[in-house]
């Protein structure tokens, strides 16, 4: 009697174990279903408006700011090339005047040491003895 | 228009209907499809000077297109991750909450469809070339080369990888109402 009892415990909690099983695999079965249920869906007429709009707008824009890019670097390029040249110009102008200046200064310079030179003891004593050149020549010739 | 805009439009009309319904069976979700299909001519359209015949034009954008969405999936996923961290630390996210109440969740692009939650997120957890060889088998005119051609792997490959990804999806989802 209680075998009996048991084996028909047992036997009610395996189907309800199947049961629960085939449950499952029955919302299993109708998840997976679901791919395959799926239906294609229809493309909206705008897709490709929208689509076209989009390019035109990024491509457009990236083409524009690469021409604009193009032009603002073309016109930085020239005017940092002007003004290199400017600087260039107004270093050589500079130094071109310093030498000028210098030159002239050390023309000056010569005059004013040769002025200063003409009027010293030696000179003068030269050009007494070349005053008289016979004098000279004649106490040169007694010296033995 | 030059006749690279000609050509282009006339790609777009071959390939539209099919790129977003394959967009479609990755992210169950129309609008996001649309985005994402745009997103793929558009990278088309920018590389198509590049194409270099080694396999179809169709193969190219079809696989243009699945790589796009994964991305977006995984995206989505980081996005979830990061929104349910901010839960728990306890930062209400405003942006989860509206993207949750404007269909984002396939549950509204499939209505009334909980289901369908579920099956993404068994999907999601599958590998990628896995779920992207099923997926593709389960849609409408990809042959099983097709499929091998945009994986870039053979035929067979491509049997055992659908085979893995519904014995995979039967366990998981088996798992998941188990649990319930």
């Amino acid at each position: 009697m209680f075998f009996t009892c048991l084996s028909s415990q047992v036997m009610k909690q395996e189907l309800m174990m199947k049961r629960h099983n085939n449950n499952i695999e029955e919302q299993v079965a109708k998840t997976m279903m679901l791919l395959d249920e799926i239906q294609p869906i229809k493309v909206d007429h705008h897709f490709r408006v929208r689509l076209m709009q989009r390019i035109e707008r990024e491509f457009g824009q990236r083409s524009e700011y690469s021409r604009a890019g193009l032009r603002n670097r073309f016109d930085f390029r020239l005017a940092f090339m002007a003004l290199l040249i400017m600087v260039n110009l107004g270093y050589a102008l500079l130094s071109v005047q310093h030498n000028n200046l210098g030159k002239t200064s050390g023309i000056s310079e010569m005059i004013d040491n040769l002025s200063d030179d003409y009027p010293s003891q030696e000179f003068a004593y030269y050009d007494q003895t070349s005053a008289y050149p016979a004098e000279t020549v004649t106490t040169e010739s007694k010296t033995p | 228009m030059t006749s690279k805009e000609e050509s282009f439009r006339a790609l777009v009309a071959a390939h539209q209907e099919m790129v977003i319904n394959t967009c479609y069976r990755f992210v169950f979700n129309r609008e996001d499809a649309e985005d994402l299909a745009q997103d793929v001519f558009i990278e088309v359209f920018r590389s198509l000077e590049q194409f270099r015949e080694e396999a179809k034009l169709s193969t190219w954008i079809y696989r243009i297109a699945v790589t796009k969405s994964l991305d977006h999936l995984r995206r989505q996923k980081r996005k979830k991750r990061f929104s349910s961290l901010k839960r728990i630390i306890g930062i209400d996210d405003p942006i989860a909450e509206i993207a949750d109440s404007n269909g984002d969740n396939p549950a509204e692009a499939l209505v009334g469809n909980e289901q369908a939650v579920i099956l993404q997120d068994a999907l999601n957890t599958l590998p990628d070339s896995q779920k992207t060889a099923f997926l593709l088998s389960k849609q409408e005119g990809f042959s099983n080369q097709e499929i091998a051609d945009i994986l870039k792997t053979s035929v067979s490959a491509v049997e055992s990888l659908v085979h893995r990804a519904k014995k995979n999806l039967h366990d998981k989802l088996y798992a998941y109402y188990a649990m319930q």
